[in-house]
């Protein structure tokens, strides 16, 4: 026990303590775990490995949750990597508070490297007017259904609110949970709400309490997009204790062929590779709302993963060439092609490293799309995000009344921490 | 004492500390210094990345009032109150069993009995979630085969099952520990009392409450203090299980604790929880050890 701890303790040393050299990077990712990821991280070091054999990397990869940990506590005890992966919104907004993040900007203007990014999602990693990481994915959530199950009885993609409850009803009737939700650690439903507040209110509520805005808030439609999911709970729409299914869970439904819909991210691309024969996967855009005060074609899509620099790193010009390789139009198609997620490149997401699905969603429904608006929960504080996912799981289960969440999270959004 | 003797325990008391060093080393750097650390970053509001905040007794204020701390700890002593009488009670039942009623297949029940004890507690919830599944799920297949389908739930995504559902894997999981502490202890007690009770016929039910009870009564209070400890500790059960939802409805200490200091990142206010039930877990084993002793010991 002794000697694992001990050896434990020396691994996070050798990990941590050691000073990069000159020419020398240390780079975190979170690019592990999962072979998509690790193919990428494989690929895109290689080729900066022999593209430029004068800067050595000192790379260490963890798991995206364990990652999360590791990255703050790294961020907390003063001694962070010169170049890492970074989830955008909350989370990045604390390092830029304690003033640990490097100001991209001077970089960012030279050889048009802004210009690259699509401007909704850079907007997406900065602070106060500077820029502190730069993006890489993109991920846009959307409902995802079986076209075989929807032609074989005879249903039509909604197009409006009223179409899609009319839609849930039949397939109730027929025995299928109308939309699978795996509600466990929360961020699923999000989606509902988000988009509901999106519909009847528009895009950018969360962002301008982020900001700051004196008058950011989430009116009187917030209680009501709250009251509208809960009334699509007590339909029985959802499945039986969701809030207590995991989303792999809720895709087995999907998959499955028990369950008709379901509203989720793009990376639903990647977990329905391992559909049985005949599924379909088809996608259609979160329908309008009648009445509803947003603009109508507005997706939900955000930032998933952004790279930036410590302001503590030494070598500041190598750790931005390492950037600048990592978000090149070549790197970005590769990783289009390899995890079948879009990019912030302007671009990279062709058609033939998309594939149809992904390229539709890309080309179409966000290329149309009046404003992107990026996740709630990431985009909030960490402390605030935690009162979101109680509170939606309460509203869901009927145990918060939809006027007391709107309360709970108004606060905690005006709070600000 | 004569003075050679206190020579020679002089000299071995130098070697049993030169011994003792390391151990005490490593008690001091990943015991006590944390604990230490974790009363003074009590006092801090702090987010991990920018600089702490003193607030004093603020987060013990802030603890005070806070109904979903008070909420989790009662959970956590209904944890408690089942494990003593779900596993340390039981334990103690099954054990007088094996040993006295069944002893031939004493050993091979035991085996059963510690699978669960020695099999991960993560696997272990894994494995629960699937029996919980409301789909695919064994605990509603199993009520559907019985004629019982208006009992049929989403047990853990319920509020009011969801508590219940993970009280009910960890009795089946600690189970078998109590049970095998206690088989050696009933083994222990001394064959002739038990003749002395059959030949004033006594039954089983008596031999229990007035013989093998009181005789490993030690090993009782010992378990029941394991058991409360644990059970105001308990977290990876709860946090694979249901995470503490929906909406703290299964929400015990630790895994509020873990929500705050990692979810929200509120690293002073997770600190104060953690001492608040360092504090409270230490009183509540003292009050155990205190009113559970036997009349006559000191």
């Amino acid at each position: 026990m002794k000697l694992k701890r001990l050896l434990i303790a020396g691994a996070a040393l050798a990990l941590t303590a050691f000073p990069a050299a000159a020419g020398a990077l240390s780079f975190w990712h979170a690019y592990a775990g999962q072979q998509d990821k690790i193919d990428f991280i494989t690929f895109a070091l290689d080729e900066f490995a022999r593209k430029h054999p004068d800067i050595t990397l000192d790379v260490v990869a963890a798991e995206q949750s364990a990652y999360k940990t590791k990255l703050n506590t790294a961020m907390a005890s003063g001694n962070p990597p010169d170049v890492f992966y970074t989830l955008p919104g909350g989370f990045l907004n604390a390092f830029v508070k304690g003033g640990q993040m490097y100001a991209l900007d001077a970089d960012l203007a030279k050889d048009g490297w802004r210009e690259s990014f699509l401007e909704s999602a850079i907007a997406q990693t900065m602070k106060d007017g500077k820029t502190y990481a730069v993006p890489v994915d993109v991920d846009s959530v959307v409902f995802w259904y079986d076209k075989a199950l929807f032609a074989e009885k005879g249903w039509t993609v909604p197009k409006t609110y009223d179409e899609l409850m009319a839609l849930a009803e039949k397939a109730k009737e027929e025995g299928l949970v109308p939309f699978s939700l795996g509600n466990k650690d929360s961020w699923p439903a999000t989606f509902w709400f988000q988009y509901m507040e999106m519909r009847l209110k528009g895009s950018g509520v969360v962002a301008s309490f982020v900001n700051g805005d004196a008058g950011a808030t989430l009116g009187a439609e917030g209680e009501k997009a709250f009251q509208t999911i809960a009334e699509i709970a007590q339909k029985d729409y959802f499945p039986i204790g969701f809030n207590g299914m995991s989303d792999q869970e809720a895709n087995m439904l999907f998959l499955n062929g028990q369950a008709a819909m379901l509203l989720n991210g793009t990376w639903q691309i990647g977990a329905s590779a391992d559909a049985p024969e005949g599924f379909e996967l088809g996608y259609f855009a979160f329908p309008s709302v009648s009445g509803g005060a947003g603009d109508q074609s507005d997706v939900l899509a955000g930032v998933a993963a952004s790279f930036g620099i410590s302001e503590k790193a030494e070598n500041k010009a190598d750790a931005v060439t390492l950037l600048k390789f990592l978000t090149s139009p070549e790197v970005m198609t590769k990783y289009v092609e390899l995890r079948k997620t879009m990019v912030t490149v302007k671009g990279a997401t062709t058609e033939a490293a998309a594939g149809p699905v992904l390229y539709g969603i890309s080309n179409e429904l966000m290329n149309a799309a009046g404003h992107l608006d990026s996740f709630y929960d990431t985009a909030m504080p960490p402390a605030a995000t935690n009162i979101y996912y109680t509170t939606l799981q309460g509203v869901l289960d009927g145990s918060v009344a939809p006027a007391d969440g709107a309360k709970r999270l108004e606060d905690a959004l005006k709070a600000n921490k | 004492m004569m003075r050679a003797d206190i020579g020679f325990a002089k000299r071995h008391n130098r070697a049993a500390l030169i011994f003792l060093a390391p151990a005490l080393l490593f008690v001091f750097a990943f015991v006590a210094y944390p604990v230490v650390y974790a009363g003074w970053l009590s006092m801090f509001q702090w987010d991990g990345a920018s600089a702490p905040v003193f607030v004093g007794v603020g987060n013990v204020l802030r603890l005070a009032g806070d109904p979903i701390f008070w909420a989790s700890l009662g959970r956590n002593l209904l944890v408690a109150l089942s494990a003593i009488v779900f596993q340390v009670f039981l334990a103690l039942v099954i054990a007088y069993c094996l040993v006295r009623i069944v002893p031939a297949f004493s050993r091979i029940f035991l085996f059963f009995y510690l699978v669960p004890v020695m099999v991960s507690e993560i696997c272990i919830g894994l494995l629960w979630r699937f029996m919980y599944n409301p789909y695919f799920g064994l605990v509603n297949a199993a009520l559907k085969a019985v004629g019982l389908d208006s009992l049929k739930r989403g047990w853990l995504g319920e509020s009011d099952t969801a508590f219940l559902a993970v009280v009910v894997v960890m009795s089946f999981t600690y189970l078998g520990l109590y049970v095998l502490l206690f088989t050696a202890a009933v083994r222990s007690v001394p064959e002739s009392v038990y003749e002395a009770a059959e030949i004033d016929g006594a039954g089983h039910g008596r031999k229990f409450v007035s013989i093998t009870v009181p005789m490993v009564w030690d090993a009782v209070r010992a378990n029941s203090l394991l058991a409360i400890i644990g059970s105001l500790k308990t977290f990876s059960l709860v946090f694979v299980l249901t995470n503490g939802g929906p909406n703290h409805a299964s929400e015990v200490v630790s895994t509020y604790l873990y929500k705050m200091g990692f979810g929200s990142f509120e690293m002073g206010y997770a600190a104060t929880i953690g001492f608040a039930q360092m504090v409270l877990t230490a009183l509540a084993a003292w009050i155990v050890f205190r009113y559970m002793k036997r009349k006559g010991d000191a």
